[in-house]
């Protein structure tokens, strides 16, 4: 253990204390270490994550759950916490268990890597920022280059009453190129961004050629013709095919969605959605995935949820309250932004499995319409079951081929109708999962991942 | 709560501690947050306090004509925890550059900030009787509804003691609350009716309002039903009528990423006097406005918040600096120094990230358009966007759009059915010559509207591109 040696006793001891006084408590506590460097040929800065620790406890009392937050690990702290857990407690005395499963998993694993990034200091990563910035040197109409390394290694310590035991510590690193290309006061840019959960082999997936291709992307966008508008024949590229797959499929089956009645998905579970062709899979166990965890924050290890499965919908995420509502178990699914946040059911890594066709195939059998590349982001409606996807650029499709560079996009529609026009997914060789973050509302922010291959379906387009 | 005195204040019980070398910030803050979260109208779970005290230590050290910037972030306000999150600062300050040969940070003499309304003393003094109150308040304006319900619900009370001190003298420091308000509306209509459609609200305030539930409420279930109606856009170049708050989503961000000292330093940001609006827009920066939850007597290195003007008339005027940029530049901080704009969430943690400079509220001046009914029939045609899933829009290229979460068809000067799918988008603010929402401002409304953080009225833009069937 890290940052966290030395709590573990008190947190221990607190807990057992106060399972004397109620049927189920548990705690979960965090620290953080890493750096970040930001480089752009006129400023350079490093930054640390905060040295901010501290618990979050919670206790299933006679009116459902109470927590309490604590800044601190220190003697203080941890008391003033009881202090609260108790007064709650006595206030409303819990007759029976909570609903749900409590987990009794010991684990305790930290990120395997040849090569820690803990090794990496200051200068070594300034170094390695300096070099990636001077592969776009002398790119024509390449005004500036934005680059940003960062580290960040998340310890996590969960017990509970139920004696579970789950330390995690978890590094996740994350490089970006941002070239910015400007003519005539018209400004674009591009952008290569690799993260996953791992050590500096990580960062080896910043290349050469990876940075001038994003800068080729910059300067082609300055050209770039503006979008064709309506509904449309696409082929989504796979970061845009990731966003799909998260605003789609993802978020609708969170279950505390379900069990508040507001998921268009909750009444056709088991049913055919979609094409043979499409299985749409949420896992947080994905070995080096950005949002790869080892157990959520209730203590349930991660797992593989498989949401669709050859076109049929047939599974949802869990915590321990909505797998109990649902008659489920829990998906490993629980997580909570910080100890300062409470916990929601969250995606991990969400992508849509590879298909069987090439990529030549799908822009062939498109004929007409346009591929949307480089998603920026989306948002759900899991009540009205729209999406909404965002891309940073595109290229038209004509006659079976791709043509000209088109500017940024949105596309929107009702998922099931969009599901329906599915036409074709791509193989694992253009698999690519993101490593992005996202929301619960407009907070909770979690790193998330997000990814697939092509995919070829009908949706309405337009200028965003 | 009760405000602590001068003295205890978090930055600077940091400041007492320091035995660094100068020049030096801290800020500090002292937070208790209550937030009690609806499941339907229910309360699924109450939480608070939620008490967490911090600081950020900022150093500056002068290095070969630049300046290296390290700064810090930590809870630990043990002498051994403070020289631990100095020592992190200096050793990021070693290794950094930013280009200005030093920086003048503000000594607390000469105009202060003043004072702005940003603290609700109910709130303050009885957080969660107050926060119990609100959502009561909110469950009854629900009752007797036939047609709609709450579908989710959360308001999030922060209470925050801001406290900035710095090797200059400065020693500031100020109470303020904030209230964020996130609530989906539900409506439902007869078996043979469409889908239940929903409505959300994202609002942001510095005060509890209980008594204006009634009215939003209804207002609220008006467009939940009207989302549950809408049907898909036509697909073209239109007149669009857009209101302060779909500008909400888009102005703050592409006015904060060109008229900036940082779009200075790399070459992004306008010269003054460039005609990048129309000739009825003037646009300002204002942090100043009562209630405003950008607005506060002091940015957050404790220089005075300004009223400026960004566009006026059309033509660039003044672009925002902190203390760093305005070093660079040899010019004076404009008070635009903020924390935690890189995260988007301003009224939780601020004190974990070093200041960058942006936007404070951004205001558009009324104009001659008259009223809402009165720029519908200007527009004779077109569409008027109540609501966008996400505008998101790109401070670089000032490009913005996304999927019509509500919007009304305009026919022959008045507002007819909903519309619910489909985009609409455009650039927002593009450079000289070249067409965008700001060059193709048409009517300007003469009545103003807060939707954090814009003070605007509406607009009618013509064209914008839409998409549709």
């Amino acid at each position: 253990m890290g940052e966290l040696s030395g709590a573990e006793d008190p947190l221990y001891r607190a807990v057992a204390r106060l399972a004397q006084r109620g049927p189920f408590v548990e705690v979960l506590a965090e620290a953080a270490t890493g750096l970040s460097v930001r480089f752009d040929g006129h400023t350079t800065s490093f930054q640390s994550p905060a040295r901010l620790r501290g618990a979050v406890f919670r206790a299933w009392t006679g009116s459902g759950w109470a927590e309490v937050s604590v800044s601190g690990l220190d003697t203080d702290s941890l008391r003033f916490a009881e202090g609260a857990i108790e007064r709650a407690l006595a206030h409303r005395p819990a007759r029976e268990s909570p609903p749900g499963v409590s987990s009794t998993t010991r684990l305790e694993k930290s990120t395997p890597t040849p090569r820690p990034m803990r090794e990496m200091g200051e200068e070594e990563l300034g170094s390695l920022a300096r070099d990636v910035f001077s592969w776009t040197n002398g790119i024509p109409d390449i005004r500036e280059t934005q680059v940003q390394l960062s580290w960040r290694e998340n310890e996590r310590l969960y017990l509970n009453s139920a004696a579970a035991r789950c330390y995690q510590a978890i590094c996740r690193v994350r490089g970006a190129v941002l070239p910015i290309a400007m003519e005539n006061g018209r400004v674009e840019s591009g952008r290569f961004i690799h993260g996953g959960v791992g050590g500096r082999e990580i960062l080896d997936a910043l290349t050469q050629e990876s940075s001038r291709r994003a800068a080729e992307d910059a300067r082609n966008l300055l050209r770039a013709k503006e979008p064709p508008a309506g509904k449309l024949t696409v082929l989504l590229a796979p970061s845009v095919t990731g966003y799909f797959a998260h605003e789609s499929l993802g978020h609708g089956a969170e279950a505390d969605q379900f069990v508040r009645d507001r998921s268009y998905l909750k009444p056709i579970l088991g049913q055919q959605v979609g094409p043979e062709i499409l299985t749409i899979v949420d896992n947080g166990a994905y070995p080096g995935a950005w949002s790869e965890i080892y157990c959520d924050d209730e203590g349930h290890p991660a797992q593989r949820t498989v949401l669709v499965d050859h076109g049929r919908f047939i599974g949802a995420l869990h915590d321990r309250d909505t797998a109990a509502a649902l008659g489920a178990l829990p998906t490993g699914n629980s997580r909570r932004s910080d100890f300062l946040s409470r916990s929601f059911v969250r995606m991990t890594n969400t992508y849509v499995e590879p298909g069987d066709s090439t990529f030549e195939e799908l822009v062939k059998e498109a004929r007409y319409g346009v591929m949307l590349e480089s998603g920026t982001g989306g948002i759900e409606d899991p009540q009205g079951g729209q999406i909404q996807l965002k891309a940073r650029m595109g290229h038209l499709i004509e006659n079976g081929q791709v043509t000209d560079v088109v500017s940024s996009m949105a596309l929107s529609g009702r998922v099931l109708e969009f599901l329906a026009s599915i036409r074709g997914v791509s193989g694992r060789e253009d698999f690519v999962l993101d490593a992005s973050s996202c929301g619960k509302g407009r907070t909770d922010l979690l790193p998330n991942s997000a990814g697939g291959p092509y995919l070829l379906a009908t949706a309405v387009v337009g200028r965003a | 709560m009760s405000l602590s005195r001068p003295g205890d204040a978090a930055a600077f019980r940091v400041a007492d501690q320091l035995a660094g070398k100068e020049p030096w910030e801290v800020f500090g803050e002292r937070i208790r947050r209550y937030e009690i979260h609806l499941n339907g109208g229910k309360i699924e779970i109450t939480r608070g306090p939620i008490a967490l005290e911090g600081y950020g230590v900022r150093v500056f050290r002068s290095h070969d004509g630049v300046t290296g910037i390290g700064h810090q972030a930590s809870n630990d306000f043990s002498p051994e925890g403070i020289r631990e999150a100095l020592s992190d600062a200096e050793r990021g300050a070693r290794h950094a550059s930013f280009p200005s040969p030093d920086v003048v940070l503000p000594t607390g003499h000469g105009a202060t900030g003043g004072i702005v309304e940003v603290l609700d003393r109910g709130l303050w003094e009885y957080p969660m009787d107050s926060l119990d109150a609100f959502v009561s308040a909110l469950q009854t304006a629900f009752e007797g509804r036939k047609q709609s319900s709450l579908s989710f619900g959360s308001v999030r009370a922060t209470l925050s003691e801001t406290s900035i001190c710095n090797s200059s003298g400065l020693r500031t420091g100020y109470g303020h609350t904030t209230v964020d308000l996130e609530v989906g509306v539900k409506a439902f209509g007869g078996p043979e009716g469409p889908a239940p459609g929903e409505y959300w609200v994202n609002d942001s305030d510095r005060r509890l309002r209980p008594a204006e539930l009634g009215l939003r409420v209804t207002e609220w279930c008006r467009y939940a039903e009207d989302v549950r109606r809408g049907g898909p856009p036509p697909t073209g170049e239109m007149a669009v009528v857009v209101p302060p708050s779909v500008l909400a989503g888009i102005l703050p961000t592409v006015f904060g990423g060109r008229f900036t000292g940082s779009a200075r330093i790399r070459q992004v940001a306008p010269t003054s006097g460039t005609r990048l609006g129309a000739e009825i827009a003037t646009i300002r920066d204002d942090g100043r406005i009562p209630w405003a939850p950008m607005s506060s007597p002091v940015d957050d290195e404790g220089v005075p918040q300004r009223r400026r003007t960004l566009l006026d008339h059309g033509a660039v005027s003044e672009i925002l600096y902190d203390s760093l940029h305005a070093g660079t530049f040899r010019t004076n901080s404009t008070g635009s120094g903020f924390r935690g704009l890189s995260s988007g969430f301003r009224t939780w943690f601020r004190f974990l990230r070093p200041p960058l400079v942006g936007p404070s509220t951004i205001t558009l001046d009324p104009g001659e358009g008259g009223t809402d009914a009165e720029l519908v029939e200007a527009a004779r045609d077109g569409i008027w966007v109540q609501q966008i899933g996400w505008s998101s829009p790109d401070p670089l290229t000032g490009a913005f759009g996304g999927e019509i979460r509500l919007a009304y068809r305009i026919r022959n000067g008045k507002l007819a059915e909903s519309i619910r799918g489909g985009t609409v988008g455009g650039v927002a603010l593009a450079h000289e010559g070249s067409p965008s929402l700001m060059t193709r401002l048409e009517a300007i409304g003469s009545r103003v509207g807060f939707s954090e953080p814009v003070l605007s009225p509406p607009v009618l833009v013509r064209p914008l591109a839409v998409a549709g069937e």
